[in-house]
């Protein structure tokens, strides 16, 4: 069981997260954009933050800025809907796993174990 | 002048007929009275000489009835001399003038007469003179001495006879002993002078006459086929190309005829080949007019395309996160079935199924919608659907809801005032969607991150000529435009983007489609404050713009 911060604007894929993660023993905690994203990882730890890449206020990347060393506590998967420049951005602060939006359930729940088995790793 | 311009009028028969008489009648004139003068001359010195010698030959005969006042042989002379028809009077008078025989009875004007006798006396010759008499007739008169050789009378009376004196002959004189007249009638001249004048007026008039006949006949003959080549020009000048000359002269006129009737048929050939010519251009400006058409549809269609690529990252985004959704409760709702025991399902697990595919149906929706919105944005701008009625409020709501996942990304607020009481107007919707878009793409692409694009819709009575206008503004706190680059921004290629980025057709398009619905757009921009796109849509449209194409390229500030 981990301890989950999901981060996206859109509230059925926090909904859905938030479903998903708890039916397999997770516990989830959701913020809808950047900054609330932020605030919630400053305010508890977390193993792993699933956060979209392009979100108003705050994009990814930023979020990665704002949180400084308190990056370094948790894993992240970034889901991303747009090829753009963001994700080579965040890999050069960053290292992280990512998913193509509109993604699979296996999908996410393979990347996930793998994040996590690496977070035992460590 | 005068004479000159009334002859201007004249036909060139007439011309001629007249002047050729006149000319002909004048020359006629001068010759006869020419030769009539000379001739009347000729008969009156033919007179004088007549009577000359008739009077020499009567003084001679007369010499000795005078000298021996014989009136008996001067009365037979007398006789002699009235056998001449022209011998009207005749006088003869010894030296003292006292009249020894007489035939014929004149009375002369006395002084005339009075001054041919004094002339002669004095001379002691013989003289003439034209006299008329108390009647006015004229007559000729002449004088001759009667002379009498006395020398010889001498010798005669002396008895010599034998030889000739050549001393004497020298001294021979001629003594006059009297006087002879003549009175010569010159009515047989006059007559012949008036006949001869009257022969030469009927020649003339003979002459003349003939001579209009045959000019009238000339010159008809020259003036018929230039009258009809004149009419035949006029012809042709009235477009009747068809129209030909039928002279078959070889002279000058049959060759201008020939060199006419070629012309006609050049000008005609010239006409048809201008017709068929102008013919083709019809065509060919209908056909290029169609191309034209269609070309610009084209054009504003790729332009369209070109904002859906812009566009297709932010909608792709927009459309994935329902997709997510969709797919990751389908998967988990399946996932949840596939291990669902039936008798252990509990009331909250199928309040959580419910929930689930409740889930699956509102975010298809959303992405019907978005979908729906991508087919009517991308939806033809072709002219013939020009006359549709366009809320354009609505079109710009539509818009909005296309564009706004790219401005939620790039992290710009869009914020949007529409009036409510915007009336309808006529126009093509898919073309200002183009518009709009164009206007909101550029607006964004112009904005930083954090600042806002104002969208603001109003009606205006007092605007457009009927019936009020829309004033749509698209304002931005962008980068703003450059004074230099704001003339050419309408203008077609013109893009300060990079390469890729833009066309340079999107305003020259927009301003084409807004002048196509009778308005107007401006723009004003402040570097570094922002740039604000107005848009003026009168309700009625004025006149619909047919050059369209044309205008794409012009200026408008």
């Amino acid at each position: 069981m981990a301890k989950i911060l999901v981060i996206d604007d859109s509230a059925v894929i926090r909904s859905l997260l938030t479903d998903f993660l708890t039916d397999i023993g997770h516990e989830v905690e959701t913020a809808g954009d950047g900054d609330e994203g932020v605030r919630k990882a400053r305010a508890d730890t977390y193993d792993v933050c699933i956060c979209d890449m392009h979100m108003p206020k705050k994009n990814g990347y930023q979020l990665l800025t704002d949180l400084g060393d308190r990056k370094h506590n948790m894993q992240f998967i970034f889901t991303d809907s747009m090829p753009d420049h963001l994700g080579e951005r965040i890999s050069e602060i960053s290292d992280y796993c990512q998913l193509r939006k509109p993604f699979d359930l296996t999908q996410l729940r393979t990347v996930l174990e793998h994040t996590l088995a690496s977070v035992k790793v460590q | 002048m005068s004479l000159l311009q009334h002859l201007h009028g004249v036909s060139i028969r007439a011309k001629f007929v007249v002047s050729m008489s006149i000319m002909l009648v004048i020359s006629m004139l001068i010759v006869s009275g020419f030769l009539i003068n000379r001739q009347s001359h000729g008969y009156r010195r033919e007179l004088q000489a007549t009577g000359e010698t008739m009077i020499k030959i009567m003084a001679m005969n007369a010499e000795s009835g005078v000298l021996f006042g014989s009136a008996y042989e001067l009365n037979d002379l007398m006789i002699v001399l009235k056998e001449f028809g022209t011998v009207e009077s005749g006088i003869i008078m010894n030296r003292d003038d006292s009249i020894l025989a007489q035939t014929g009875h004149l009375c002369f004007d006395t002084v005339q007469i009075a001054a041919l006798r004094r002339e002669t006396r004095e001379s002691n010759a013989f003289g003439f003179e034209y006299i008329t008499d108390t009647t006015g007739r004229e007559y000729l008169v002449l004088a001759a001495p009667v002379t009498s050789e006395q020398q010889n009378m001498s010798r005669e009376n002396l008895g010599i006879t034998g030889g000739v004196d050549p001393t004497l002959a020298s001294s021979r004189s001629k003594e006059t002993i009297g006087w002879i007249e003549l009175g010569l009638s010159v009515e047989n001249v006059d007559q012949a002078i008036a006949t001869a004048k009257l022969v030469a007026m009927l020649v003339t008039l003979i002459v003349v006459i003939a001579t209009i006949i045959v000019v009238v006949a000339v010159v008809s003959a020259v003036t018929k086929p230039v009258t009809e080549l004149v009419e035949a020009t006029d012809q042709l000048r009235r477009g009747d190309f068809s129209t030909r000359v039928e002279i078959c002269q070889r002279d000058e006129i049959g060759q201008l005829a020939t060199t006419f009737n070629s012309m006609a048929e050049s000008l005609k050939q010239s006409r048809d080949e201008i017709e068929q010519y102008n013919r083709t251009l019809e065509e060919k400006i209908i056909e290029r007019t169609q191309q034209l058409e269609e070309a610009q549809t084209q054009l504003i269609q790729s332009e369209k395309m070109s904002a859906i690529g812009q566009l297709a990252a932010g909608v792709a985004h927009e459309l994935n996160n329902p997709l997510g959704g969709i797919l990751g409760y389908a998967q988990f709702t399946l996932e949840k079935l596939r291990k669902n025991v039936p008798e252990k399902t509990t009331p909250k697990d199928i309040e959580s199924y419910t929930r689930y595919v409740g889930d699956i149906e509102t975010q298809a929706r959303r992405c019907k919608t978005i979908v729906q919105n991508l087919l009517r944005f991308s939806r033809s701008s072709r002219s013939t659907e020009f006359e549709e009625e366009v809320d354009v409020n609505q079109v710009i709501a539509e818009t909005v809801t296309f564009v706004e996942h790219q401005f939620r990304i790039s992290e710009i607020d869009l914020e949007v005032n529409l009036a409510d009481d915007l009336p309808v107007i006529s126009g093509n919707a898919g073309q200002l969607q183009q518009v709009f878009t164009n206007l909101m793409i550029n607006a964004m692409h112009a904005s930083e991150k954090g600042t806002a694009v104002r969208i603001n819709t109003r009606y205006s009575p007092a605007l457009g000529e009927f019936g009020g206008a829309l004033e749509l503004r698209f304002a931005d706190s962008g980068h703003g435009i450059a004074e230099e680059n704001l003339k050419k921004i309408f203008e077609p290629f013109f893009t300060t983007k990079e390469v890729g980025k833009g066309t340079g057709l999107g305003l020259s398009v927009s301003y084409g489609i807004v002048k196509e619905h009778g308005g107007e757009i401006t723009v004003t921009s402040a570097v570094g404050q922002g740039t604000t796109f107005t848009i003026v849509l009168p309700v009625q449209k004025i006149a619909p713009s047919t050059d369209t194409v044309t205008e794409l390229g012009e200026k408008h500030y």
